[in-house]
């Protein structure tokens, strides 16, 4: 066995406990494997010169990945962790000192040998920074340039920006609805794929309450945590001032839940792309007979993904000059497979470099 | 509508600005609002608001509060400050072609700004001055102002408010702010020389930028203050309000309690002041504050951290009661003869919840 095959025998360990597998999804053995060929054009290229045109080439991790990780959702932070076990590299990981306690929590689940390759630290020190070969952040554009003044010329960097997400329901309403419910509510939307706005064909006025009666089931199945004062706050705010909006323009209305902030839905004319609050508040607004960069406006530069429904070639043949890097089924959105490029970036390939022979 | 009603309605209507316009200057002069009075204007404020703002009057409506139906000030329905965004449905009891000032809220290019349009602005001046008096603030000597003058900036409900204390209140004001934007140095240091006490009036991004772009400290005559006003909204400043004051006292020679911040905001006709560290903010007679859990959209304990909600009667022509997003305190219980008060902890956050969503940000700042 090699030791590639054996770090991947580990992570298949790690991810098959249900604390690892609720953020990370099903691996077995064999997508890890095609994943790993899929990204270096073999198994074996971490492990073994192969053949590259007239040359031999091997794959060569990075000895230390510096991976800093934002946010209350810990999916970024083992999506980039496995990564950087795959490849066999040393992994200092900077979470925010209020803490990531489902991912920190998690990693007990970690066969020791790939705990060994793993360090937690809520404060970077200096040599921290000056370990680290790779540098991984996700988090703001504000974030993201504040570290970057932070590498050095020898490291390399790649960064995660924030993200927003968008769907386009077409048809078949309501089936749409209970998928957008789910793409809107879990995590409680504070994922780069979660959804934000949802663009519907035909009556989307009718859609919305098809989907204010499905964020209700779902948020009855699935209770949120319980909102921060900011958090409560930003959602009344939502509120209050779309209640004035539907007030005074029949185009606007407003749903939500009822003595509680589960959930909010809000119907709008305007094809303009508006973060939510987060905390299940969705946007829904007729699609325009065009959509592109400049009806969604400026928060279209920070598109994720864009989930369709009904998922046929059709339909997600129009959305490919959004500036999204993922197309997906409407209900998947939060689910990419090990397969996709984050961000566009190939995340294994990413990290890797190479040393020739010939 | 029959003449007869119409009369009764238009001399309402003249009954209530000139009623809250006189009580004003009154308290100014040492008769406060008491509640029972104060209640009674609100509420005869309320009816003629639903009556003559039909945007606000849908906004009620949605919530099912009516005058029928709202019989204390707490009731009447508080409208959040972005729904004076909505350009569409503007939040007068007139026409707003008719406005003789509209001030806008500050705001990026691509971000839409909100709008308090003004029939007329003799009552929100008088309600500057008589809070000056109520509150018995310091008197406002030889002034200078760290803001643009209401010539350079006409749609700033700032640079108005400090226009009218330079005009009824300092004996002698310098406005600092060049037409470029920078700094009047000379102003300042000559201001200095002349060992007069001056009052130095600004945002707090102001005093920072003046700290930043000073190569020695300035040090006032004794006898000096000064006023900083906002936050650092949309700018990376992150300063504590003991930060601000230390930096005070290093380049002007100042201590914290010559030093007042004043609380208000564009969608507001009155302001609200504190002085000093850890002092509560105190309004005039004829404002009311509710600090408002917003978990449980009802009133937050003393002591407990909920959103403003302020009401004021000065708002005349607009809208009373007024939901903000600042995160405030409820001072302990008021007594009849005392001013509504609360303790600003500062902008809610709200605007940036955690994930790695684009509404998020706190990889770095945690």
């Amino acid at each position: 066995m090699t030791p590639t095959q054996e770090r991947i025998q580990h992570i298949f360990k790690a991810c098959s406990h249900r604390e690892v597998q609720q953020w990370t999804g099903l691996m077995t053995v064999d997508d890890l494997h095609a994943w790993l060929k899929q990204e270096l054009g073999s198994e074996l290229a971490l492990d073994q010169f192969l053949p590259h045109g007239p040359l031999k080439s091997k794959a060569i991790a990075p000895q230390c990945i510096l991976h800093i990780v934002s946010g209350n959702t810990p999916h970024a932070a083992f999506q980039s962790i496995i990564r950087g076990l795959i490849v066999g590299s040393h992994n200092i990981v900077k979470i925010p000192t209020s803490g990531l306690d489902a991912f920190t929590d998690a990693l007990v689940h970690f066969p020791e040998p790939l705990r060994d390759l793993i360090e937690i630290h809520s404060a970077l020190e200096n040599e921290d920074w000056l370990r680290a070969d790779v540098v991984v952040a996700i988090g703001s554009d504000k974030s993201i340039a504040a570290i970057q003044q932070q590498i050095k010329p020898n490291q390399h960097f790649i960064a995660h920006g924030h993200k927003v997400s968008i769907a386009i329901v077409y048809d078949d309403f309501k089936t749409a609805a209970r998928r957008a419910a789910r793409d809107a509510s879990l995590f409680n939307q504070r994922g780069c794929l979660s959804i934000h706005a949802i663009y519907v064909q035909g009556d989307s006025m009718h859609f919305a309450e098809l989907l204010a009666r499905e964020m209700e089931q779902f948020s009855n199945n699935n209770p949120p945590k319980p909102v921060t004062i900011s958090e409560a706050g930003a959602i009344r705010n939502l509120r209050e001032t779309n209640r004035f909006c539907a007030a005074n323009d029949t185009s606007v209305q407003l749903w939500e839940s009822k003595d509680t902030l589960n959930w909010t839905v809000i119907h709008q004319n305007d094809p303009l792309l508006h973060l939510s609050c987060l905390n299940r508040c969705v946007f829904v607004k007729p699609l325009p007979p065009t959509i592109d960069s400049e009806i969604l406006g400026a928060e279209s530069d920070h598109l994720s993904t864009v989930a369709i429904h009904p998922f046929i070639d059709a339909n997600t043949t129009l959305a490919e000059s959004l500036p999204a890097h993922r197309i997906c089924p409407l209900g998947e959105s939060q689910n990419p497979s090990l397969f996709w490029h984050h961000d566009g970036i190939a995340p294994i390939a990413s990290l890797v470099k190479w040393k020739d022979i010939g | 509508m029959r003449i007869s009603s119409l009369l009764f309605v238009v001399s309402t209507d003249i009954s209530i600005s000139t009623t809250i316009k006189e009580r004003i200057e009154q308290a100014g002069n040492g008769s406060i609002l008491r509640e029972k009075e104060f209640n009674s204007l609100a509420l005869k404020l309320f009816q003629y608001q639903y009556r003559e703002n039909s945007a606000y009057k849908n906004f009620c409506d949605a919530h099912g509060q009516t005058p029928d139906l709202v019989n204390h000030w707490h009731h009447v329905p508080a409208l959040p400050t972005d729904a004076f965004k909505a350009e569409a449905y503007p939040l007068t009891t007139f026409p707003p072609k008719d406005a003789e000032k509209t001030f806008l809220t500050s705001g990026t290019t691509t971000e839409s700004r909100g709008r308090h349009h003004f029939r007329c602005t003799e009552l929100y001046e008088r309600s500057i001055i008589s809070t000056w008096r109520e509150l018995s603030l310091p008197e406002v000597c030889s002034s200078l102002f760290l803001i643009p003058s209401p010539r350079q900036a006409p749609q700033s409900s700032l640079s108005h408010m400090m226009g009218v204390v330079s005009n009824q209140l300092a004996s002698q004001s310098k406005w600092l702010i060049t037409e470029s934007g920078s700094i009047d140095f000379d102003s300042l240091t000559n201001s200095i020389k002349e060992k007069q006490a001056v009052v130095l009036i600004g945002t707090a991004l102001s005093f920072l930028h003046l700290f930043d772009s000073m190569n020695s400290p300035i040090i006032l005559p004794k006898g000096s203050w000064a006023m900083e006003t906002g936050g650092y909204k949309g700018t990376h400043h992150q300063l504590s309000k003991s930060e601000l004051h230390q930096l005070f006292n290093t380049n002007l020679g100042l201590h914290s309690d010559s030093i007042i911040n004043e609380y208000s905001m564009t969608e507001l006709s009155s302001q609200f002041y504190s002085r000093g560290l850890n002092c509560a903010h105190k309004g005039p007679s004829w404002t009311r504050i509710r600090v408002i859990d917003p978990i449980t959209n009802t009133d937050a304990k003393p002591g407990e951290l909920g959103h403003l909600v302020i009401y004021d009667l000065a708002n005349v022509d607009s809208v009373m009661a007024i939901r903000t997003q600042d995160l405030a305190m409820q001072s302990q219980t008021r007594l009849e003869h005392e001013n509504p008060s609360f303790k600003l902890i500062g902008r809610d956050p709200s605007a940036l919840p955690r994930g790695c969503s684009r509404s998020s940000d706190e990889s770095l700042s945690s």
